[in-house]
């Protein structure tokens, strides 16, 4: 953990971590014998399923729960479905844990054999959503949304991951023809990827527009990017999608290459393990292998109040459970020591301004966490710019008074969205 | 590994590490010298109105928060630093019902009447102080409360020495005397050096704001050195002014009290520009010797007012078209 320093007059700086050259590459793991698959949508006992403990399952076989569903999930494996739970993720949105026990002797009609694979983004939509790096089809698909730029992350977004570096320089040949083919799915006319301008691996990246970011974080955050490379301040409550632009993982390329070249999707998706020493592990796990197996496989023990951060130390989530599944967006899973948690209080402000001072997005942190904590979300929005936020969780980071301000500001952006629904 | 409790919480999973004690504890540390000189140079009282204010504020603190039911912070240490600034400004000699009497209202009226903690519109310190000059203005009052001292410079409390006498005074207090504490005065607010070295202390340590203090001094310096340029035989020059009464303690540790400052640096700027001005024009045109606790008490007043010049926000302001 980067603590303050002796002497504080300036701002603190966070910087992003650079391509671990150590790892040339990654570890494959072996697929394990039960899988959980995270379907995002909830069970409803008042509709028929159409998938049920004991069904059988062929390698990529589309698996959905209800006739008028839109979610699914591609079974990694052949095997037999041992059952479904419900889920909830950190903002309580239901999903449906998809359990399934391998069986290579399964056998039956390959679906994938009688598909033709059109490049096309309906193609897409209906089979490719799942595909390792999540290809962001509802944002593509989307009629209120006119995509003509796709940015590629090549710079990770979080602090300390260092996976879409890797992919890039590992991968370069395959995101060239991926991008090709994302290319003639959708409108886009120019693809750009952002790379740390520090990194000195030299990838050949032809057809690219090469955005050279800063290495202070949140330099490659989205809103940043669409700012300082594009000339484009989004308006509060803006997504990069309403000026046209959609940010996508450099695997999914990767993946849609893959894909195309062998007319089989692929499932195993590219992940940076940092155990509680810091140490990095690449680790090449198929879609549904829980984390565990991971941990397991380089030995990284797990003890009672130890953290478990899937994503980056500033934006990622904690899971609850060391059986949560790989999902195509994980690039990044922190073990952190239960000695090391820092600990949050319920603290007034103080007033001490240093949340004002490190907002990139020069949001009055001080006067909205006070509305935030009275669910004054209204007010908030329309006189303290809680939707100018970009979501770094600097404040947070460095609150004297140790408020969980990011959190306050994420809710308060999730109540202001369900004020509005129901207005 | 089945079964394990793990901790979740919301990101960010990492901290830097600061906290209300640190900042607390640096202040203390920062205040240090210029207590210990003023125990140095009054003796034991002064010790023991230190220890006793200090003491008597967390205890009130610890009533205040069994009262109000609210969380016990006294290990914040919050209460004892405005306790031992209390402390710092009153003579030493002072009687021991009015020190608790004075942190009474500090932590009180200051602080709790406020909210408590990160609530108070006004340095609580300065709220006891003001209030204590108001009612007992004999215990407040540097040259009789050291009458039965010995000292081996002049006995009389510079400002007051200025009001009453006009310019001549000044040439009792030469500036090297009073960078070094050779002043009457309240017990931590004397030693010049001691405080701008603790400040000093404190701004590269990140807890108190330069851009308070700089303005605050320049708001000081520039305001008089006007009064002096224009009327010499009047005016006290600068200098005098800067190391005299309650500035130093004033410009290093009140003004830039968290709550009651602004965070923005225009507004920073103004409030301390605004705070240095008031302070000569009380001691130039006013009646009060010293104008420190009311010209801050002043600009913590206006604080909420000035903290709304600020940046626009990201996309703020910008056409869609």
């Amino acid at each position: 953990m980067i603590k303050r320093s002796f002497f504080a007059l300036s701002k603190p700086r966070l910087t992003y971590d650079l391509l671990d050259t150590s790892l040339q590459s990654a570890e494959e793991l072996a697929v394990p014998g039960s899988l959980t698959l995270l379907l995002p949508e909830e069970i409803d006992s008042a509709k028929k399923a159409l998938i049920g403990p004991g069904d059988a399952v062929k390698k990529g076989q589309k698996l959905k729960l209800y006739d008028d569903s839109r979610s699914y999930v591609l079974s990694p494996v052949a095997g037999t479905i041992k059952g479904l739970d419900s889920y909830s993720d950190d903002f309580g949105n239901p999903a449906t844990y998809v359990m399934i026990k391998s069986d290579p002797s399964v056998k039956g009609d390959d679906q994938w054999a009688q598909l033709d694979l059109d490049e096309t983004l309906e193609f897409a939509a209906d089979y490719l959503e799942q595909l390792p790096g999540a290809l962001p089809v509802s944002t593509l698909t989307n009629p209120n949304y006119d995509i003509r730029t796709i940015v590629v992350t090549g710079a990770d977004t979080d602090i300390l991951c260092d996976t879409c570096q890797f992919v890039c320089t590992s991968y370069a040949g395959l995101m060239v023809a991926g991008a090709k083919i994302l290319k003639r799915m959708t409108r886009a006319d120019r693809f750009c990827i952002t790379v740390p301008e520090n990194l000195s691996a030299q990838v050949d990246l032809d057809g690219f527009n090469v955005l050279r970011t800063s290495n202070t974080y949140p330099s490659n955050l989205p809103a940043m990017v669409m700012k300082d490379h594009f000339g484009k301040t989004l308006s509060p409550g803006q997504a990069p999608e309403d000026k046209g632009v959609c940010f996508i993982r450099p695997e999914v390329l990767v993946s849609l290459a893959r894909t195309y070249e062998t007319g089989r999707p692929v499932f195993d998706k590219v992940i940076t393990l940092i155990d509680k020493g810091g140490q990095k592990h690449r680790v090449k796990a198929a879609i549904g292998t829980p984390i565990s197996k991971i941990f397991t496989c380089f030995n990284v023990q797990i003890n009672e109040r130890d953290r478990i951060i899937i994503g980056g130390p500033m934006r990622g989530f904690a899971t609850y459970t060391v059986h949560h599944p790989v999902v195509p967006d994980m690039d990044t899973i922190i073990v952190q020591d239960a000695d090391v948690v820092p600990e949050i209080s319920d603290n007034a402000c103080i007033n001490c301004g240093n949340c004002v001072r490190i907002c990139p997005a020069n949001v009055p942190v001080n006067l909205l966490v006070r509305y935030l904590e009275a669910n004054l979300y209204d007010e908030a929005a329309d006189r303290f710019d809680l939707e100018s936020c970009i979501e770094c969780g600097l404040c947070s980071y460095v609150c004297r008074a140790k408020i969980p301000v990011y959190q306050y500001i994420r809710l308060g952006k999730q109540e202001l969205l369900t004020l509005r629904e129901n207005a | 590994m089945t079964n394990t409790k793990l901790i979740v919480s919301h990101a960010p999973f990492w901290h830097n590490g600061d906290s209300l004690i640190k900042q607390n504890l640096n202040y203390i540390i920062a205040l240090l010298p210029a207590a210990l000189f003023g125990v140095f140079q009054f003796g034991a009282p002064a010790l023991g109105v230190l220890a006793l204010a200090t003491s008597s504020a967390m205890l009130w603190e610890m009533i205040m928060s069994i009262i109000s039911k609210q969380k016990i912070a006294i290990g914040d240490m919050d209460s004892a630093v405005i306790g031992l600034l209390f402390g710092m400004m009153v003579p030493a000699t002072m009687p021991w019902w009015v020190v608790i009497t004075g942190t009474f209202i500090t932590v009180v009226m200051g602080k709790y009447a406020f909210g408590g903690t990160g609530g108070n519109s006004f340095h609580p310190t300065l709220v006891g102080i003001a209030i204590l000059t108001m009612s007992w203005p004999a215990f407040m009052d540097f040259d009789t409360a050291y009458v039965s001292y010995q000292f081996d410079f002049t006995a009389l409390a510079p400002l007051a020495a200025l009001k009453s006498q006009g310019t001549p005074a000044l040439a009792l207090f030469p500036n090297c005397d009073l960078l070094m504490g050779n002043e009457m005065g309240g017990i931590g607010s004397t030693f010049g050096l001691g405080i701008i070295i603790g400040g000093i202390y404190l701004m590269l340590k990140g807890y108190t704001r330069w851009e308070v203090v700089v303005s605050f001094i320049a708001g000081i310096v520039i305001t008089s050195s006007i009064f002096y340029v224009l009327h010499p035989d009047t005016y006290a020059p600068p200098l005098f002014h800067l190391l005299t009464g309650y500035t130093l303690l004033g410009a290093f540790f009140l003004a830039v009290e968290n709550s009651s400052s602004p965070v923005n640096r225009i507004p920073m700027l103004i409030y301390g520009f605004t705070g240095g001005l008031m302070i000569i024009l009380v001691r130039n045109i006013g009646i009060y010797p010293d104008g420190t606790v009311l010209s801050i008490l002043l600009i913590n007043l206006i604080n909420p007012l000035i903290d709304t010049i600020k940046p626009k926000a990201l996309g703020k302001g910008v056409s869609n078209a």
